[in-house]
């Protein structure tokens, strides 16, 4: 494995996720080979907010599920610290879009999953539980099943369960896209709080510019078909921001930027 | 679609008033127009009538009601052809029939009979309902095991297994494995086909989050494949026990010293009607409970599930 080039982008931690000329292709009808990745170098540090951000079709999901182990790339390679990534596991925590709780499982035995798969004991699992559910305000649930719940409430069950076999960094595939506009803003403050809270390294994978900049430390920007970073964007927001940022006049800015970089893809 | 109605220049003059525009008039102009009008004048859209509204609910009453006639409709028929009932076709009246089942009781012969019945079924059955399990389960999570398997199976299940009955009466003699044989061959290829559909019917993305999670296969098959495939496995097993009841008659009436199939056989020697019906009657009923008893081990098993 090469090592990792802290000196070409100058982020000031040491990148924790390395993804280096990632390609991916597939194979499409009549055996024609498609090329949904092609090139793609993206650092994350230790305790950083990346956002990968792209109309549908960039491979963003393609990305995650890269890093997440769940599929091999063609060509280029993914490393954690240094080291290289065969298949999925507990280091890397991913949350869905669609939830996918254990609906036969209450609340907590679903936060409690990943626990038992590293092995730990009933009464260290029920602590580490009882501490996440804290996290999310989910306490008074514990005992409910995930159909009892809306929507945000499920998905904050299902990144406590992500988080609870302490991932060193946890991946988002688009976790609010089925949420209303409301929620949605609630859970990407509450997300802010849990990346605060437990200075998790986490990348994040959406098609919502303002969620984007809102949440992130980084953005890279992807085009479509095939997926490329057309730019890497550090927001110039600190750690502890708030929905404050919104009305930052250079978060409107951003968001024009960004906006107008994925209308050319669009357009091209 | 643009709406043509639409003036382009404001201001340009009034609307044609409906009919009058000659060759003008356009779709939204004529509030007569047939699309427009309702069965009642003074009304808008299409009114639905409460009892056959598609896919929609009934009041609970009408719901019981509805059924009761059902039942009744049942037992008018029922009552009719057994008035109707003359020395080439007998039909025995509901009153005989009782009178039937009651001396079928009395004598002893019903729970010799019945117990001989379930007990085949209930060995056969499990058997085959283990096979599907295992083998469905299997056939839906791996390809490569689907791959060895399905077409043996697609190939051997078209043959109907009310055919093997003289090959299993030959090989097996006529004690109790050929009927056991026949009601495994006559459910088991169901068994395993609807099985492995509910297998496949496990979200991917709750397999691939337990992956995530650090869960290995065989964590993922016991923990996620196998809870989320229950209800689904019950219902397989509901609504394949009806073929294992028929498989089972068609073996008693063949070859039994015993069980609900030979009575009904012995009860044709003897032109016992009423105890024919009665056997008959008492088929549905043992179908009935057992299809509750199943729904009910599929709330306990599954109350998640619950539609």
């Amino acid at each position: 494995m090469t090592e990792p080039a802290i000196a070409a982008t100058g982020t000031k931690a040491a990148p924790k996720l390395v993804l280096e000329n990632i390609v991916k292709d597939f194979t499409g009808r009549r055996h024609k080979t498609v090329r949904a990745i092609d090139g793609i170098d993206i650092e994350v540090g230790d305790g950083e907010i990346v956002c990968l951000v792209g109309a549908s079709g960039c491979g963003k999901t393609t990305l995650l599920n890269i890093v997440a182990g769940l599929e091999q790339p063609t060509s280029g390679g993914v490393t954690i610290d240094g080291e290289a990534i065969v298949g999925p596991g507990p280091d890397r925590g991913m949350v869905f879009q669609s939830y996918s709780l254990y609906p036969w499982r209450t609340v907590s035995e679903n936060v409690a999953f990943g626990l038992e798969c590293i092995g730990m004991s009933r009464k260290d699992r029920a602590e580490r539980v009882q501490e996440l559910l804290g996290i999310i305000g989910l306490g008074r649930f514990a005992d409910n099943h995930p159909k009892e719940l809306s929507g945000g409430m499920r998905q904050r069950v299902a990144i406590a369960r992500a988080l609870a076999p302490e991932p060193d960094i946890l991946l988002l595939d688009e976790p609010f896209g089925a949420l209303d506009a409301q929620t949605r803003r609630a859970m990407q403050e509450f997300l802010l709080l849990v990346w605060q809270r437990t200075r998790a390294t986490i990348l994040f994978v959406t098609h919502d510019i303002e969620e984007a900049i809102l949440l992130a430390t980084r953005i890279y920007v992807l085009s479509s078909h095939p997926g490329r970073v057309v730019e890497e964007i550090t927001v110039p927001f600190g750690t502890n921001r708030g929905p404050s940022v919104l009305r930052d006049p250079r978060f409107l800015d951003l968001r024009d930027e960004i906006q107008e970089l994925l209308t050319t893809q669009v357009e091209r | 679609m643009t709406d043509t109605s639409l003036d382009p220049v404001p201001g340009s003059g009034p609307r044609t008033p409906p009919g009058t525009g000659a060759g003008t008039a356009h779709l939204g102009d004529d509030p007569a127009a047939p699309w427009r009008r309702s069965a009642k004048p003074g009304t808008r859209g299409r009114k639905q009538g409460a009892l056959l509204r598609l896919r929609d609910e009934i009041p609970f009453r009408t719901r019981v009601v509805l059924a009761c006639t059902g039942i009744a409709g049942l037992v008018v028929v029922w009552l009719l052809a057994a008035a109707w009932s003359s020395g080439a076709v007998v039909v025995p009246t509901p009153l005989a029939t009782w009178n039937a089942f009651t001396d079928y009781w009395r004598s002893g012969e019903l729970s010799t009979d019945l117990s001989a019945s379930a007990v085949r079924v209930a060995e056969g059955y499990t058997i085959s309902m283990v096979v599907g399990i295992v083998l469905g389960v299997a056939i839906g999570s791996f390809r490569s095991i689907e791959a060895f398997w399905e077409s043996p199976i697609g190939f051997l299940r078209y043959i109907p297994a009310t055919a093997l009955t003289p090959l299993f009466l030959l090989w097996l003699g006529i004690d109790e494995s050929p009927k056991i044989a026949l009601i495994i061959a006559g459910t088991v290829f169901y068994n395993i086909l609807m099985i492995a559909d509910v297998t496949r019917a496990v979200p991917r993305e709750l397999i691939t989050a337990s992956y995530t999670l650090g869960a290995g296969r065989l964590r993922v098959l016991c923990r996620v494949i196998l809870p989320h495939s229950w209800p689904g496995i019950i219902d397989v097993a509901r609504i394949n026990l009806a073929a294992a009841w028929l498989m089972l008659v068609v073996a008693e009436l063949l070859a039994a010293q015993d069980g609900l199939g030979y009575r009904m056989i012995q009860s044709q020697r003897f032109l016992q009607y009423g105890r024919m019906f009665a056997i008959l009657l008492i088929f549905a009923v043992i179908g009935m409970f057992s299809d509750l008893a199943l729904r009910g081990l599929r709330t306990l098993v599954a109350p998640w599930a619950r539609p």
